[in-house]
C-alpha cells in the first residue's frame, strides 16, 4: 500500500522533452487514470513510475521511499502491458505464478492465490494452455491475474484494453473496477479513451503535450475544465467553443444576450470597457434542450428560432446542428423532440453551465 | 546520468567486454600489426629488420603479384556473375511451393554447408583426367576434346574449375538472398502489370527486377567481400591457381618465406577489401 | 512464371529442377559412389560400385588390423643427424609414422570436435553476452562497438594470417604444441564470434522487449530477465549460431595449416584430410570415404538446424 508523489517530473529524449514537468499526488489506495492524445507523455509517465524509464529531472515517491534509484523489480510495482507481454514459452498458469516462485513463496498458498484468481477471472480451464493458444480477451485476462496476483503495492496499467473489441472493452473495464474495489490497490491507469478515464477513476489527469492539463475528479473535469482543450477533449460528442463577447451585465453570443448574474460558473469580476471583452464560450451539447419538452426557468436562456441544419439520430437521443456566430453548434436533444431539416425551434441553455475562456491562453475566465 | 542508467551502462559494458577484449585483441590489434610488419623484413621465426617501403617496391615491381591480381580479378567476376545469376536463376524456379520443395531445398542447401575439405576431392575426382567424369564425358561421349586433359592440372584452366566450385557452394546463399526478396513482391503488381498487357518476360523486366535490384547489388556485394579473401576453396581444390590469398599464402609459409612481403599484400587487400565493406554498410545497412 | 499449366511448361520445370538438384549432388553422389568402390571399378563412369567395398570405411574407423610401422631406413639416418633441430626432427618422425599406411582417423576427429565443439561453446557464451549487450542495453558506444562487429565480420582470415602468426611467435606460443593449439582455439573463437553477434544480435532485436520489462515487474533484475525469458525463448537460434559456429570451426583449413601442420597429434580432419591426399598413401577410396565421414556430422546438424534456420540466417550477410 502505497501513496505516489511525482515532482516536477521532466523527461527527455536527446533533446526534446516529452514529459515537461510533472507534479502529481497519488493518493494511497486511489484509481487514477492519465488521459490524453496519443503522444502526449502518458506511457513515459506510467513506465517513469515502473522504473522502466528514468527520468531527466525531478523525483518519483512511492509510499515513503524516494525510488528514482531503485530498480524496477525492486519497487513492488505490478503492470499490465498494453500487449500484455505474457511469455510465450510458458504455460498460463506459470505466467502467473513467475513472480511467487521466483519470490520463493510457498506453494500451499501459491495455489491458494492462483485458484482464488483464476476463479475471478475465469481462467481455470485455461491454465495449462501456452499464450498462443488463447484470445485476445483471455490473454487480457491472463495478464492481469499475473499482475494482481502479486498483491504489490501499486498497478500499473498502460491501456489494457486497447486491443480488445467494444464489447469485450467494456466489460473488462467493468471487471477491473470490481477488481479495484476488492483490493484497494493504488492504481494508475493509462487510456486514450475517456470513457474509462470518467468511469473507472477516482482523479483523471488529463495530460497535454507533456503537461498536466488537469488534475481532478472525473465530475470536476466534466463540469469545470479549466481549459478549452480538457473541454473538448472530455466529454462526448465534445463541447461547443462559441465565439461571444462579454460585457458588464451581459454574455453576447451573435446578439443573444445571456445575463451576466445568471451565469453562475463564470467568475469573471473585472469591469469591462464598453466595446466588451472578446471570449470563447463553452457549453456541451449536453446542456442544451428543446423548450417544448423542458420548462423555463431564471436559471435557463432560451435560443429562440434556431434553424436545424442536420440531425443525427443516435437512439436513445438525437444531435442536431445548427449556426450560431458563424459556427456550427451542436446539441443532444431528448429522443422525443419531433423535428426536421430546416425547422426553427427554441432550445433552452442551462446558465450556471456556460464556460467562457479567454481566446489567446485558452483558459477559463 | 541518473544511477540506474549508469548501472545499466556499466551492465552493458561488462557484456560486451570480452568480446570487445578478443575482437580487438584477436583482429584490430593484428590488422594494425600487420602494417607494422609490412614495414619490416620478417622471418618465419619472428626476427624482424626494419626495411622501410621496400616490401611495397618489391611487390609492385613484382610480376607475379600483377598476374596474382588479374587472377583475382577473374575470379572474382567469374564467381560474382555466376553466383549472383545462377541464384537469382534458382529463386525464379523455386518461388512458388510445388510438392517436394523442401526436399530439393535441402538438396541445394548441402554444397554450401559441405565443409571444403570433404568435396574438394570428390571434385578433383570428377576431373580427374584418367578416372574422371567430365573428362570421360567430353571426350568419349560427346568427342568435343581430343584427348584426356587435366584440367586442374593446368593453372589457366583450374581457375574455371575453381570459379565452377565456387559458383556451385555459394549459389545457395545468393538464392536465400533473393528468394526472400522476391517472395516479398506483392502479387497485386503482377496483376496490374498482367492486365497492362506484359507476358511472364515483360513482367520479369519491368516488376520484378527493379525490385531486385537492390538484394542484388547486396548479393554482388557480399560475394566481392568474401570471395576477394577466399581461400581454402580455391587453394585446397587447385593450389595452382593463385589469387591473392593464396599468393599471400605461399609467400608467408612456403617456399622463400618472406612474411613481411605477405604482410603488405595483406595491408593493400585490406584498404580493397575496407571499400567494399564501407560501400556495404553505408548502402545496403544504411548507417 | 513458366506457365506451369501447360504440359510442355511442367516437363521444362521438372526437368530444370532435376538439373540443378543434379548440379547440387553430383559430387556428393560421386565422393559416396568411390567411397564404395573397388580399385578396378574407377574408371567406371557409372555411379553405382560393381561390388560393394567397405573396406575404407572399416579402415578408417579402425575396424581392421592396424600394423605398426617402422621408420624407413632413409629417413631414420636423417634423423640421426645431430645438426637437425629437435622439432624437426620429431616433425619429421612424426610425418613417416602417421602417414605409413595408417590413417589415425578417429582421432583427427576427436581433434576436430574438440576444437570445434569447444570453440563453439565459448563463442556461443560471448556472443550471447554481447549480443544482448549492444542490442538491448543502452550506454554509448555501442553503436561503434555493433558496427565494428560487422566491419570485423568481414575481414578474412588470410588478412590475418601474417600478424597472428608473428604475435604468437612473439610470446612465444607458436613454438610449443600446447601454445599453438591455443592458438588455433582462440583464433576459433574470434572467426565465429562475430557471425554469432551478428546472428543473436538480430534475432534478440525482435523478441518484445515488453517481455523482459515483465519479468523485471515480476521482480525480476535484468539478468534475472535474460535467463529466464530471453533465454529460453531464443533456444532454436541458440542452437542454430552454436551449429553455424560449429560448422565454420569443422571446416577451418588455412588456421589449423599455419599452426598445427607441424603437430600431426593434434591434426583436424581438414587438416588430415589434406596431408594424406598429398601423400603417397592418397587411394581415392580412402580419401573419399575420409570425405564422407568428414561431411557425415555437417549433414546432421544442418538437417537439424535447417528446420531453424529459415528466419535469422538470410538476412544481411551470413558467412560464406
Ligand atoms: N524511447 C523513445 N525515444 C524517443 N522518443 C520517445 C521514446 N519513447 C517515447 N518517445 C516519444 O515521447 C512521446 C510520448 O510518448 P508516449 O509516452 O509513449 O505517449 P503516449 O501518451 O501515447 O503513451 C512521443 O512523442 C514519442 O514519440
Ligand atoms: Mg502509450
Amino acid at each position: 500500500m502505497a501513496a505516489i508523489t511525482l515532482k516536477n517530473i521532466i523527461k527527455s529524449y536527446d533533446k526534446t522533452q516529452v514529459v515537461k514537468g510533472i507534479d502529481l499526488a497519488i493518493e494511497d489506495g486511489e484509481f487514477v487514470v492519465l488521459v490524453g492524445p496519443s503522444g502526449c507523455g502518458k506511457s513515459t509517465t506510467l513506465r517513469m513510475i515502473a522504473g522502466l524509464e528514468q527520468p531527466t529531472s525531478g523525483d518519483i515517491i512511492i509510499g515513503d521511499r524516494v525510488v528514482n534509484d531503485i530498480e524496477p523489480q525492486n519497487r513492488n510495482i505490478a503492470m499490465v502491458f498494453q500487449n500484455y507481454a505474457l511469455y510465450p514459452h510458458k504455460s498460463v498458469k506459470e505466467n502467473i505464478v513467475f513472480a511467487l516462485r521466483r519470490l520463493k513463496v510457498d506453494n500451499d498458498e501459491i495455489e491458494r492465490r492462483l485458484s482464488e484468481i483464476s476463479e475471478m477471472l475465469q481462467l481455470e480451464e485455461l491454465l495449462d494452455r501456452k499464450p498462443a493458444d488463447l484470445s485476445g480477451g483471455q490473454r487480457q485476462r491472463v495478464a492481469m491475474g499475473r499482475a494482481i496476483i502479486r498483491e504489490a503495492d501499486v498497478f500499473l496499467f498502460d491501456e489494457p484494453l486497447s486491443n480488445l473489441d467494444s464489447k469485450l472493452r467494456s466489460h473488462m473495464r467493468t471487471e477491473i473496477g470490481k477488481i479495484h474495489n476488492k483490493f484497494g490497490r493504488t492504481s494508475v491507469y493509462v487510456t486514450h479513451d475517456q470513457v474509462e478515464a470518467m468511469t473507472l477513476a477516482d482523479k483523471v489527469v488529463v495530460l497535454h503535450d507533456g503537461y498536466i492539463a488537469q488534475y481532478g475528479t472525473p465530475m470536476e473535469i466534466y463540469l469545470n475544465p479549466t481549459n478549452i482543450f480538457v473541454a473538448q477533449f472530455i466529454g462526448s460528442p465534445s463541447m461547443n467553443i462559441i465565439e461571444g463577447t462579454l460585457f458588464n451585465d451581459y454574455l453576447d453570443i451573435d446578439g443573444h444576450h445571456l445575463p451576466r448574474e445568471k451565469l453562475s460558473n463564470v467568475a469573471y469580476q473585472e469591469t469591462i470597457s464598453d466595446s466588451g471583452l472578446k471570449v470563447k464560450v463553452g457549453i456541451r451539447p449536453d446542456f442544451f434542450n428543446d423548450k417544448a419538452f423542458f420548462s423555463e426557468t431564471d436559471l435557463t436562456f432560451n435560443f429562440n428560432n434556431v434553424v436545424i441544419d442536420l440531425i443525427e439520430p443516435m437512439g436513445f437521443d438525437k444531435e442536431v446542428l445548427f449556426n450560431l456566430a458563424g459556427g456550427s453548434v451542436k446539441a443532444r436533444l431528448d429522443l422525443r423532440s419531433d423535428i426536421t431539416l430546416g425547422v426553427k425551434i427554441d432550445l433552452l441553455v442551462d446558465l450556471s453551465r456556460v464556460l467562457i475562456f479567454d481566446p489567446e491562453t485558452e483558459q477559463r475566465l | 546520468m541518473t544511477p540506474l542508467e549508469r548501472a545499466e551502462a556499466k551492465f552493458g559494458w561488462k557484456l560486451v567486454a570480452p568480446t570487445i577484449l578478443i575482437l580487438g585483441l584477436l583482429i584490430l590489434y593484428p590488422l594494425m600489426y600487420n602494417v607494422y610488419l609490412s614495414f619490416f623484413d620478417v622471418q618465419l621465426n619472428g626476427y624482424k629488420t626494419f626495411v622501410g617501403l621496400e616490401n611495397y617496391i618489391k611487390l609492385l615491381t613484382n610480376t607475379d603479384y600483377y598476374s596474382a591480381i588479374g587472377t583475382t580479378s577473374l575470379y572474382l567476376l567469374g564467381t560474382v556473375v555466376g553466383t549472383t545469376l545462377l541464384g537469382l536463376a534458382m529463386a525464379l524456379l523455386l518461388k512458388d511451393p510445388f510438392k517436394g520443395r523442401g526436399l530439393v531445398n535441402a538438396a541445394i542447401m548441402l554444397p554450401y554447408v559441405a565443409p571444403v575439405i570433404s568435396v574438394v576431392f570428390g571434385w578433383q575426382f570428377l576431373f580427374d583426367p584418367i578416372s574422371g567424369v567430365v573428362n570421360y564425358l567430353f571426350v568419349d561421349v560427346l568427342g568435343i576434346w581430343s584427348e584426356r586433359t587435366n584440367l586442374i592440372g593446368n593453372p589457366d584452366s583450374a581457375l574455371w574449375v575453381v570459379v565452377l566450385f565456387d559458383i556451385w557452394k555459394h549459389a545457395p546463399i545468393a538464392y536465400l538472398l533473393i528468394l526472400s526478396k522476391l517472395v516479398s513482391v506483392s502479387r497485386d503488381q503482377y496483376e496490374a502489370a498482367a492486365i497492362d498487357g506484359y507476358g511472364p518476360i515483360g513482367r520479369f523486366f519491368h516488376v520484378t527486377l527493379p525490385e531486385l535490384y537492390f538484394v542484388l547489388a547486396t548479393v554482388v556485394l557480399l560475394r566481392l567481400i568474401w570471395n576477394l579473401n577466399r581461400f581454402e576453396d580455391v587453394y585446397l581444390l587447385a593450389p595452382n591457381v593463385q589469387t591473392l590469398p593464396i599468393f599471400t599464402y605461399y609467400q608467408a609459409f612456403t617456399g622463400v618465406i618472406d612474411q613481411g612481403l605477405a604482410a603488405a599484400t595483406s595491408v593493400i587487400q585490406l584498404a580493397v577489401l575496407s571499400v567494399f565493406i564501407w560501400f556495404y554498410i553505408k548502402k545496403i545497412m544504411k548507417w | 512464371m513458366l506457365g506451369k499449366r501447360t504440359l510442355t511448361g511442367r516437363i521444362g520445370f521438372a526437368l530444370a529442377i532435376l538439373l540443378l538438384v543434379s548440379f547440387s549432388l553430383l559430387p556428393f553422389a560421386q565422393i559416396l559412389s568411390t567411397s564404395l568402390k573397388h580399385q578396378y571399378d574407377w574408371g567406371n563412369p557409372s555411379l553405382i560400385p560393381q561390388t560393394i567395398n567397405l573396406d575404407a570405411y572399416k579402415e578408417l574407423l579402425g575396424l581392421t588390423e592396424a600394423k605398426k610401422v617402422e621408420i624407413p631406413a632413409a629417413i631414420q639416418k636423417i634423423l640421426n643427424n645431430p645438426k637437425l633441430p629437435k622439432d624437426k626432427k620429431e616433425a619429421i618422425a612424426a610425418k613417416y609414422t602417421s602417414n605409413e599406411n595408417l590413417f589415425p582417423f578417429g582421432k583427427y576427429m576427436l581433434n576436430s570436435v574438440i576444437f570445434s565443439v569447444g570453440a563453439a561453446t565459448f563463442s556461443l557464451i560471448f556472443s550471447v553476452m554481447g549480443a544482448y549487450s549492444i542490442s538491448r542495453l543502452r550506454f554509448k558506444g555501442q553503436v561503434v562497438i555493433q558496427r565494428s562487429v560487422l566491419f570485423v565480420y568481414m575481414v578474412g582470415g588470410v588478412l590475418l594470417m601474417v600478424p597472428l602468426y608473428q604475435m604468437a611467435m612473439n610470446i612465444g606460443l607458436a613454438s610449443s604444441l600446447w601454445g599453438s593449439a591455443f592458438c588455433l582455439f582462440l583464433i576459433y573463437i574470434v572467426q565465429t564470434l562475430p557471425v554469432g553477434m551478428y546472428m543473436l544480435g538480430n534475432y534478440f532485436r525482435g523478441i518484445p522487449f515488453a517481455l523482459e520489462e515483465a519479468a523485471m515487474m515480476d521482480g525480476c533484475s535484468r539478468k534475472e530477465a535474460i535467463i529466464k525469458v530471453v533465454l529460453p525463448l531464443s533456444l532454436p537460434m541458440l542452437a542454430t549460431v552454436f551449429i553455424y559456429c560449429f560448422i565454420i570451426g569443422w571446416n577451418e583449413y588455412l588456421f589449423a595449416s599455419v599452426f598445427l601442420k607441424q603437430y600431426p597429434e593434434f591434426h583436424t580432419l581438414p587438416l588430415a584430410l589434406q596431408e594424406l591426399f598429398v601423400s603417397k598413401n592418397a587411394i581415392w577410396d580412402r580419401i573419399m570415404a575420409a570425405s564422407m565421414l568428414t561431411l557425415a556430422p555437417i549433414v546432421i546438424c544442418f538437417l537439424f538446424a535447417s528446420r531453424f534456420m529459415k528466419g535469422g540466417k538470410t538476412d544481411g550477410g551470413v558467412k560464406g
